[in-house]
């Protein structure tokens, strides 16, 4: 495809005997917020620093822009902004001392492209505090100004909001948000945050221990959302017998001594509990319920979850 | 590499490493002037014209400035490492090898001020001592020994940079490595080895030591191998990382 920005096929990288990452193939369209989603160690990082030549590749090959980035650095690089784990800068220099560091080195003539940069992440210019009295959430915001000096065509941003107080990460989603809507950027984030990828991205991986279970749009992952019923009793043993026998159910779930899920749900909710309290099964709750995203990832990274 | 010679000047601002060179530089003039008070035959080592000068050349090169010099250039190195800039620079892009080659080159600036810093000292002392008694010609002779050992013992420690480099354990290593290395010179200096062994043979061809052509052609090509065996160290090393 034309507008895809990142393409993985097969992407594999193995440590000594341990396959970090296992045959990935991942899909960025332009002008889209791609959300890689999994636990912690699952993998999120080293796809980024293989996708952008930081780490090497065992097997599988790696397109940004189309191209492969092994020997396209000084054409590709320029084109990217990107936070990989904490932020590094130098400690004893302030932020704008830093970033004029990075600026000049990418040969940026713009002037006042620091200060830009430092407002758009809330950050004071010429402020005289060194980057090693800076908080977590101060070095990430330096880091996410640091991503976007250049004006980037494309921005990888791992766990971007890490550190980040309740107000700073709806900042910085509103600040991502804007930059992919109005700029019309590129953005591949990861996070083990699902509220985060879920309000923030329009395509979504999920990765777990190395492998991309699923690669959809939001939208799509929300269509896949089973619907339920779910029942609470006093007798979830005593509950199945009698639903198989009289309403010849088969997709159910049995969460716990009281919780019961109905996957049917065309059955005819109120004829279930008057039979339910027949059989002297007491009934404290029936309801029609809608899977969460959270639900659903349970399902496909095998019950683990995501946090 | 002026923009890279530039980035490295800015990036040692408030550098604690700084203060610690100027301050070793100043305890090695005090320590040498109060060892110019003892006596030898009833005279104060430190009345003799020129002695102030020689001593604390000597007494650094062999005890403190290696060991300065091998820190300041490691920490240069190190830190990009250690500060998690180096994925940064990276992606800019920076070539690792202009960046290795702009920190010696800093390194090699800095062990000429260093050196600078403490003729401007000596000479001062010297001058306030016994202007009388030197003369222009002395004064350019110490100048030109100062200098070229500066640029020299940096050349002679630089595999210790290159070493340390490899090691990733800390830039702190250089300055225990540079010590034992300086220190040994104290010993081989007594020896014919002395044209050969690196850090003498830094004072061979600064001229601090007598030196027939051949002997300085000899600690010349010492020095020259030691540069050479650093760059291909770091070269190596930089060829090696599979990441960055």
């Amino acid at each position: 495809m034309d507008n895809l920005i990142i393409e993985t096929r097969q992407l594999t990288k193995v440590y000594g005997e341990q396959t970090a990452i296992n045959k990935v193939n991942l899909h960025v369209q332009k002008g889209r917020i791609y959300g890689l989603l999994g636990r912690n160690g699952a993998g999120k990082t080293t796809i980024m620093k293989l996708i952008l030549g930081l780490t090497s590749v065992t097997s599988g090959e790696v397109y940004v822009f189309g191209q492969n980035i092994k020997g396209n650095e000084k054409r590709i690089y320029p084109r990217i902004g990107a936070i990989i784990e904490t932020p590094g800068f130098y400690p004893n220099l302030t932020g704008t001392e830093n970033l004029e560091i990075f600026a000049k080195l990418r040969g940026i003539s713009k002037p006042n492209a620091v200060k830009e940069a430092l407002e758009v992440v809330g950050l004071p210019y010429n402020d005289k505090k060194v980057f090693s009295k800076y908080s977590l959430g101060m070095k990430q915001r330096l880091g996410i100004a640091n991503a976007i000096l250049h004006d980037p065509e494309l921005l990888m941003l791992d766990e971007p909001t890490n550190g980040l107080d309740p107000i700073g990460i709806a900042e910085v989603r509103n600040f991502i948000r804007d930059l992919c809507v109005e700029r019309g950027k590129t953005i591949l984030l990861s996070s083990h945050i699902l509220s985060e990828i879920s309000l923030l991205a329009d395509d979504i991986g999920i990765i777990h221990n190395g492998v991309l279970l699923e690669e959809n749009s939001l939208a799509e992952l929300q269509k896949k959302n089973s619907k339920y019923i779910l029942l609470q009793v006093s007798d979830t043993a005593k509950a199945t017998l009698v639903l198989e026998r009289m309403f010849h159910v088969k997709e159910y779930s049995v969460q716990d001594d009281h919780t019961l899920r109905l996957y049917d749900t065309d059955l005819d909710m109120a004829e279930i509990n008057k039979t339910l309290i027949m059989e002297g099964i007491s009934v404290t709750s029936s309801q029609l319920c809608n899977d969460t995203l959270e639900d659903y990832f349970r399902k496909v990274t095998g019950g683990e979850g995501i946090a | 590499m002026r923009t890279l010679l530039w980035a490295e000047r800015l990036k040692l601002k408030r550098s604690k490493i700084l203060w610690i060179a100027v301050f070793s530089a100043i305890m090695v003039t005090f320590i040498v002037f109060m060892q110019g008070q003892f006596q030898y035959y009833g005279h104060r080592y430190i009345d003799k014209a020129t002695w102030y000068m020689t001593a604390t050349q000597s007494l650094g090169s062999l005890y403190v400035f290696p060991a300065i010099i091998a820190l300041m250039g490691s920490y240069m190195i190190c830190r990009e490492d250690q500060d998690d800039t180096m994925k940064s620079l990276v992606l800019v892009p920076v070539s690792i090898s202009n960046l290795i080659r702009a920190k010696l080159i800093i390194t090699s600036i800095f062990s000429v001020v260093l050196y600078t810093f403490l003729f401007v000292v000596t000479l001062t002392v010297e001058a306030a001592l016994h202007i009388s008694l030197l003369d222009f010609g002395m004064v350019l002779g110490f100048a030109k020994i100062y200098l070229l050992e500066g640029i020299c013992l940096f050349v002679a420690v630089s595999p210790v940079i290159a070493v340390v480099y490899g090691l990733k354990k800390g830039y702190w290593l250089a300055l225990i490595f540079a010590e034992m290395y300086s220190f040994l010179g104290l010993f081989i200096g007594q020896s014919t080895m002395r044209f050969i062994y690196p850090i003498t043979a830094a004072f061979c061809v600064a001229g601090y030591y007598e030196t027939t052509t051949v002997q300085f052609v000899i600690s010349l090509c010492s020095l020259l191998a030691c540069g050479g065996l650093s760059l291909l160290l770091l070269h190596g090393l930089n060829r090696k990382r599979d990441i960055y």
